[in-house]
C-alpha cells in the first residue's frame, strides 16, 4: 500500500507538472498527448532509466512519471524479496528456492528479454 | 499544436474510463486490467498496445492497492501465491514476446480477438463466484506436504476458523502458465484464470483464490510491464491518467461492494463486459478483413449477444438457485 501511495502522489506531481510547464524531455505537449499517432508520441523505449536522476533535477516531467511507474513496478517484486528472505531465515528451503526462482524469472524479464526480442 | 486546456479534456476523458474501468473491475472481481484496456482501445481511440500497457500498469496498481488489505486480514496464502508465481511469470515472458511478435507484424487483430474470447470466457467462472461454498475435502496427495499447502483463516460470515489443504499443485502450476501467458500477452492480470486454479484444481476455498490470485497478478504484471517497457508499449499520457483513475474507481467500488445487498446489480456489469468482449473480438475480425461490418452493425450486434447471452445465464442460474432451495 506504501508503495502504490508513494507511485501515485510522484506521477500526480508529473502530471500537474506536465500542465504546468507544457513541456517535457524536449517533446512538445501535443506529442506528449496525441497518443493517436504513435510514430511521433514519446513512448517509453525513448526513456532511459539512467535519465531519471538529472531528469528529476531538471523537473521534467516524464521522469517524474517514470520514477511513479518504477516504484509501482517494485512494489510487488520487494514483497517477493521480502518473502525469500524470510523463508530463508526460518530454513524452509522449498519457499527460499521457489520465491529465489521467482525473483530471477523478474530480472531475467527486466534485463535480457529486452535484448533478445529487439525493439 | 494542441492546447493545455485540450490536453486537460482529454486527461479528464481518460481518468474517467479508468475510473469505471476500476469500478467494473472491483465490482466483478475481475481486477483493473480486463475492462481498461478495451474501454481505452474501442472507444478512446487508444492503439491496443498502448492500451495493453495501460491495462498491465492498472492491474499492479489494483493488485498493490488492494493485497494488503487482504494480507492483512490472511486470507491470502502467500505460499501458494509464490509457488504458481514460478510458472506465471514464465508464462508472461512467452506471452510478452509472443504479443511484440504479433505487434511487429502488424497482426494487432488477433490479439483483439483472443482479448474478447478470453473476457467472453472470463465471466463464466466469475459469474460463478457469487456463491461462496467450502470445497469438499479431498485426500491429500504428495504435493500437499511438499509444498506446505495447508492454512486457514478466520471467516467473518461464518465466524469461524476455515482450515483447508490443497492438492494437485503441479496441474495448478501448467493452468496458471496458461494465465500468465494471456496476461503478457493481452495486457490483463490473468486473474479469472488463476482462481479457476486454485478453487476447481487445487481446491482451495473461494476465498483464498480470489485474495491468493489478487496478490499473484501484482507480480505477474509487474514482470510482463518491464518487457512492454523497453517496447515502448508504456505511453505516460496514457499510463498515468488511467493509474490515477483505476485506483479511484477501484476504492469507489470497495466501498460499493460492502453496501449492495441487493446482488442483481452484478448482471448489469456482467452484461457490459460481455458487449465489451462482443466488440473486441468483432473489431478483430474487422481488422484482420474477415468479417467487414461498420461501426453502427458491430454495436447493434455486440448489444443483441450481451443481452441474449447474460439474460440466459441469469435464467438458468435462477432456475438452479429454485431447484437447490425448493419452498
Amino acid at each position: 500500500m506504501i508503495g502504490v501511495n508513494a507511485s501515485i502522489a510522484i506521477i500526480v506531481i508529473g502530471v500537474i507538472m506536465l500542465f504546468i510547464r507544457g513541456t517535457a524531455d524536449n517533446f512538445t505537449l501535443s506529442q506528449l498527448v496525441n497518443y493517436e499517432a504513435p510514430s511521433s508520441t514519446l513512448n517509453s523505449s525513448l526513456v532511459p532509466l539512467t535519465g531519471i536522476p538529472a531528469g528529476l533535477i531538471s523537473l521534467d516531467a516524464v521522469y517524474y512519471i517514470t520514477l511513479g511507474l518504477w516504484v509501482l513496478i517494485m512494489t510487488p517484486v520487494t514483497v517477493v524479496f521480502v518473502a525469500f528472505v524470510a523463508y530463508v531465515k526460518e530454513k524452509n528451503y522449498i519457499y527460499g528456492l521457489l520465491s529465489a526462482i521467482v525473483l530471477v524469472n523478474i530480472f531475467v524479464a527486466m534485463l535480457f528479454i529486452p535484448g533478445l526480442i529487439g525493439n | 499544436m494542441i492546447t493545455v486546456y485540450a490536453a486537460v479534456i482529454k486527461f479528464i476523458l481518460i481518468v474517467v474510463s479508468g475510473i469505471l474501468g476500476g469500478l467494473i473491475g472491483s465490482l466483478t472481481g475481475l481486477g483493473g486490467g480486463t475492462v481498461i484496456v478495451p474501454i481505452l482501445s474501442l472507444f478512446m481511440g487508444v492503439p491496443l498496445y498502448f492500451a495493453a500497457g495501460a491495462g498491465l500498469i492498472s492491474s499492479i496498481a489494483t493488485s498493490a492497492g488492494s493485497a494488503s488489505a487482504y494480507t492483512r486480514e490472511r486470507i491470502a496464502n502467500i505460499k501458494v501465491g509464490i509457488g504458481l508465481e514460478v510458472s506465471t511469470t514464465l508464462g508472461v515472458i512467452v506471452g510478452a514476446s509472443l504479443a511484440v511478435y504479433v505487434y511487429t507484424k502488424g497482426l494487432e487483430g488477433v490479439i483483439y480477438v483472443i482479448f474478447g474470447l478470453v473476457l467472453l470466457f472470463s465471466l463464466i467462472p466469475t459469474i460463478r463466484r457469487g456463491k461462496y461454498e467450502l470445497p469438499q475435502e479431498l485426500k491429500k496427495d504428495r504435493s500437499t506436504g511438499i509444498f506446505q499447502l495447508v492454512g486457514s483463516y478466520f471467516d467473518s460470515k461464518m465466524k469461524k476458523e476455515i482450515k483447508y489443504s490443497g492438492v494437485r499443485w503441479w496441474l495448478g502450476e501448467i493452468v496458471v502458465f496458461v494465465s500468465g501467458t494471456l496476461s503478457g500477452l493481452l495486457g490483463i492480470g490473468g486473474g479469472a484464470l488463476n482462481v479457476l486454479a486454485m478453487d476447481g484444481i487445487m481446491n482451495l476455498p473461494m476465498k483464498v483464490a480470489t485474495t491468493t490470485s489478487n496478490f499473484m497478478v501484482g507480480i505477474t504484471a509487474a514482470t510482463g510491464t518491464s518487457i512492454y517497457w523497453y517496447e515502448g508499449y508504456i505511453q505516460f499520457f496514457i499510463v498515468a491518467s488511467t493509474a490515477i483513475g483505476v485506483l479511484i474507481g477501484a476504492f469507489l467500488g470497495a466501498k460499493i461492494l460492502v453496501r449492495i445487498s441487493n446482488k442483481n446489480i452484478r448482471w448489469i456489469f456482467f452484461s457490459i463486459l460481455s458487449f465489451l468482449g462482443a466488440q473486441m473480438v468483432l473489431k478483430g475480425l474487422n481488422a484482420e478483413s474477415m468479417l467487414v461490418l461498420n461501426d453502427i452493425i458491430r454495436l447493434a450486434i455486440s448489444a443483441v449477444f450481451a443481452f441474449v447471452l447474460i439474460f440466459s445465464i441469469y435464467i438458468v442460474s435462477r432456475r438452479k438457485e429454485a431447484v437447490a432451495r425448493p419452498s
